[in-house]
Order: C-alpha cells, then structure tokens, then sequence
C-alpha cells in the first residue's frame, strides 16, 4: 500500500462493462519528501505523477490514502472490473522517524 | 523480495475490513547499499516488527490475502521476515 493525497475527484461518461457507478479520486502519490517534510506549505502536489483510484470508502479531496496498485486492486470483487489501484485506507495519522 | 527498513507506522479506523487488528508499517524500500531507494510503502506486520529493523517485504497479494484469511482482500505488501543482517560480498 502507497499513500497519497487527494487532489480531485473524475467523473467518468463512457465506460468499459463493469464500471459504471464506480467513484474515482485523482491522488497525487507521496515521494520520502513528502513523509519527511509533511505537506504544511499547503502543496498538496508532489512531483509524482498523480494517479486515478476506485475508491468506496468514501475518500475526498485533501484525504490522505493508502492506495493499492497492481492485480490485487481488482480482488475485493465478486467479477473483477478492469482497474489497477484502489483505494484501501483513509488514512487517521502517520508516525514517521526515519534513521539518519 | 524487498529489503526495507521500518521507518514509522499508519493509523486507519476506515479500511478495508479484512486490515482489521493487523499493524500498518512503514518501510522505507533499500537499495543496493542499504540506502533508502524510492517511495516508503505501508506494509502488513504480523512478525512484531520493531522500529528501524531491516525486514523482508513481499508484494505477491496471494500470500497476503492468506495471512489475512480473506480472498477478496486487496492486501499486497506485507513483511515476511525481520533481517538479522545482510552479508554483501565486498
């Protein structure tokens, strides 16, 4: 699982079978600057490319979230849609105290 | 498989159900030199894993999704195995 914020909710029109009615969140993926640093100077963009992710807990925008990319996003379905990240954590807080 | 070093741990109350009661780590991934390399990843623990230990992750989500006891579960990273230390040939 990755954390990221989000920055933006997408609207879908024309879909593949199997995702009508889905929720998306545009999150902006944390680089070790930004667990480091925080976002406090109100730049909730990091340089990563930012990505889209189903979401059904109801993630929005400014939320931090622990996202899951790969195959295992299509697993909590019954007949798997076409997606690669999902939404897995809102996230309450983090704890971060690197080694120097 | 990944060699990384817990930096830190991830507090969530809304999840997906079957992370339930399982430690949420951060990790940050080590390169080839046991420096940090790339982004931290949020990791399951159920191995106790303490602060700055070097551990093993595992991104097969067939094995994570055992360990959680739920198939339908998007679970992935996970530690598998806390390092006692690496040898390197020098």
């Amino acid at each position: 699982m990755k954390l990221g914020t989000v920055i933006g909710r997408v609207t879908l029109s024309v879909t593949s079978p199997g995702l009508d009615g889905a929720r998306w969140l545009l999150v902006s993926p944390w680089t070790r600057d930004t667990f480091i640093h925080g976002l406090s100077d109100g730049n909730q963009i990091t340089s990563e490319s930012s990505l889209v992710i189903y979401d059904n807990l109801g993630g929005g925008i400014g939320d931090v979230v622990g996202y899951i990319e790969g195959r295992e996003a299509a697993s909590p379905f019954v007949n798997p849609p076409p997606i690669d990240a999902i939404n897995a954590a809102l996230i309450d807080k983090y704890f971060y105290t690197p080694r120097e | 498989m990944q060699l990384a070093r817990v930096e830190g741990s991830v507090t969530s109350t809304r999840k997906h159900p079957s992370f339930a009661g399982w430690r949420l780590l951060i990790c940050q991934p080590l390169d080839s030199d046991m420096e940090p390399g790339g982004a931290p990843v949020i990791a399951l623990d159920s191995l106790g894993s303490g602060m700055h230990q070097t551990v093993l992750l595992t991104s097969d989500g067939a094995a994570a999704r055992k360990a959680v006891g739920d198939e339908m579960s998007p679970a992935r990273m996970m530690i598998i195995a806390i390092i006692d230390e690496s040898q390197e040939d020098q």
